[in-house]
């Protein structure tokens, strides 16, 4: 029953597209009670073990229990034997007794982690028909070095790690739609231009190096073009920039406005951008291939950083009095919802590839840390460890 | 070919304003006034200072940290060069006419408060408001790059008024080239 219930809402979430989102009531997105005791591990085993379980927490469609009656079991071995780590996992309905997964797998113990990431959103798809994100990664900025530089961490905030040392100072990373190349901002050269990181072979690439400002650059869904802001005819302005041929548009042909932030819908059709055209800072929306923007945010006395998810949705920071929150917005409706709460200000917003999560950074007394937060409910969890020192900016999830 | 138009349209409207709502000083038209906006009144911020870099990034600029000018300071949100400190960007623009292959960096700065991204564009803006009025003086455009630090560096710390303000400002960084 449970699981007609998932697969009908699973149904019901895809069919009706953008709207879905907003609409889904708390009720229905209650986390399914899951029992992982009968998960037994030794060595590296252990690791797998813990990672696994905190992915299917973080996923949210799971709430881990040690007592009482589960919905779902999940049950199996993860042993380390000579360098090589071998799994057997299996989920069950325990109501209907319905095996819904069951695989065997082995790997080198050093890739438990990742192998655990694997599982997790296999058992996700299984029990939920949802893509997870345990694979995706984040980038943000960080500067416990002093500098702002590129680092990367799992969705899970383990395995950070940083990508830039130029010493300089490293802004607003974007992935491309394959998630194998980053796009960010960089004085590595004296002024602000627009880098292309390859990360595979860690090549680095300068992309924009116009006079002026070169900056908040976003990769097209199609891979081949690149919407940021240039400021070498004066005024900084929205342009698009073809990557193979360096053929330069003007998007926006406003000349008494700062605009920057652009980010592209899922089809590539449209853009969302940050003007103060009209005075304050608010977000407007543009064909692809320019024309009139429409602005589209009214409340709030600032409007900024928007960031438009896979699911449809656009997430962005508003300022309300002193404060910023995270709000949701339906670009057809112009429905909005603030998805932040608590003291703080709550900023940056990035979707996860599953049009559920959005990390952001929540900044209290000028410390600022990366904060995922759960549009289906009120969980909030912090991205990295506390340990982990230095303040974290502008985070962005990857694609897949 | 557009940049041209839009600059000479500006001149034109300068150069009516001018003859009709502000003092005439010695020696006719103070190449000044090209940087006032005709509507407002006010020093930068118009269409006139969008004014486009009609020449690349200079290749070879070796800086000279000892030249210090004071920091031109805007109002929150704003980018308009308001009358207090215009002296400022003229004992600059001096600096440069009197001195052979100098060019300057004008670093535009916001505060604390909002959009990181947001912010570069808006420094950018404060920026390019004090390469208009400093072109309105005469200098040409070419010695005159913009670099928008957004709210990355303050030079005040604190989150009040007084160390803000400090923070929305235009900086200058001088080189040869």
């Amino acid at each position: 029953m449970r699981k007609a219930l998932m697969l009908l809402l699973a149904i019901c979430l895809w069919s009706t597209g953008a709207s879905a989102q907003v609409r889904v009531t708390k009720g229905m997105t209650d986390a399914s009670l899951l029992d992982v005791s009968g998960f037994k591990a030794s060595g590296t085993g252990e690791l797998f073990r813990q990672t696994l379980e905190a992915n299917l927490v973080r996923s949210g469609w799971f709430q881990i229990i040690t007592a009482g009656r589960a919905e779902f079991t999940v049950v199996g071995t993860a042993e380390d034997s000579g360098g090589n780590l071998s799994v057997r996992c299996e989920a069950y309905n325990v109501i209907t007794r319905e095996r819904h997964f069951g695989k065997s797998y082995r790997s080198p113990s050093a890739d438990a982690r990742q192998m655990a990431h694997r599982v997790a959103d296999e058992i996700i798809k299984a029990l939920t028909g949802r893509e997870g994100i345990s694979s995706t990664k984040i980038v943000m900025v960080g500067n416990r070095s002093g500098k702002k530089e590129l680092y990367i961490c799992d969705a899970d905030g383990q395995n950070l790690r940083q990508l830039t040392r130029d010493n300089s100072l490293s802004m607003s990373p974007k992935w491309s739609p394959d998630a194998r190349q980053i796009v960010y901002t960089s004085f590595l050269s004296f002024f602000p231009d627009v880098y292309l990181i390859t990360l595979a072979s860690g090549e680095r690439r300068r992309i924009a190096n116009y006079p002026g400002l070169n900056s908040s650059a976003a990769i097209a869904p199609n891979g081949r073009e690149l919407a940021l802001t240039l400021s070498k005819e004066g005024s900084p302005g929205i342009y698009i920039k073809d990557l193979r041929s360096g053929r330069l548009t003007r998007l926006t042909t406003s000349r008494r406005a700062a605009e920057a932030s652009p980010s592209w819908a899922p089809d590539g059709q449209r853009l969302v951008f940050v003007s103060d055209v009209a005075g304050s800072p608010q977000l407007y929306l543009i064909n692809r291939q320019g024309g009139d923007p429409r602005r589209i945010t009214s409340s709030g006395a600032e409007n900024v950083d928007p960031d438009w998810g896979s699911n449809g949705f656009i997430a962005y920071a508003t300022r309300v009095g002193r404060q910023y929150h995270v709000c949701v917005l339906n670009p057809e409706t112009l429905a909005f919802r603030q998805i932040s709460s608590g003291s703080g200000d709550f900023e940056d917003p990035s979707w996860a590839p599953d049009g559920r999560h959005i990390v952001c950074t929540h900044t209290v007394n000028r410390r600022s840390r990366l904060f995922i937060l759960d549009t289906m409910s009120d969980l909030r969890v912090s991205l990295l460890p506390d340990s982990e020192a230095g303040d974290w900016f502008s985070p962005a999830w990857s694609p897949k | 070919m557009n940049n041209r138009w839009l600059l000479l349209v500006a001149l034109v409207l300068a150069c009516a304003f001018c003859s009709t709502g502000c003092k005439r000083r010695q020696g006719g038209l103070r190449p000044g006034e090209f940087g006032v906006d005709p509507v407002t009144g006010m020093a930068g911020g118009g269409d006139m200072y969008a004014a486009g870099w009609q020449s690349d990034r200079p290749e070879n600029m070796t800086f000279l940290p000892d030249v210090r000018f004071e920091n031109v300071l805007f109002e929150y949100d704003s980018t308009q060069v308001a009358s207090s400190e215009r002296a400022k960007i003229e004992a600059v623009a001096d600096y440069i006419r009197s001195n052979q292959r100098v060019g300057v960096v004008v670093e535009g700065h916001c505060d604390e408060r909002g959009s990181r991204e947001y912010n570069m564009a808006l420094g950018e803006r404060r920026a390019l408001a004090v390469r208009a009025y400093l072109i309105g003086l005469g200098i040409d455009g070419a010695v005159i790059q913009t670099k928008s630090y957004g709210k990355e560096n303050p030079i005040a710390f604190g989150s009040d008024e007084s160390a803000w303000l400090l923070n929305r400002r235009a900086e200058f960084v001088f080189y040869n080239y």
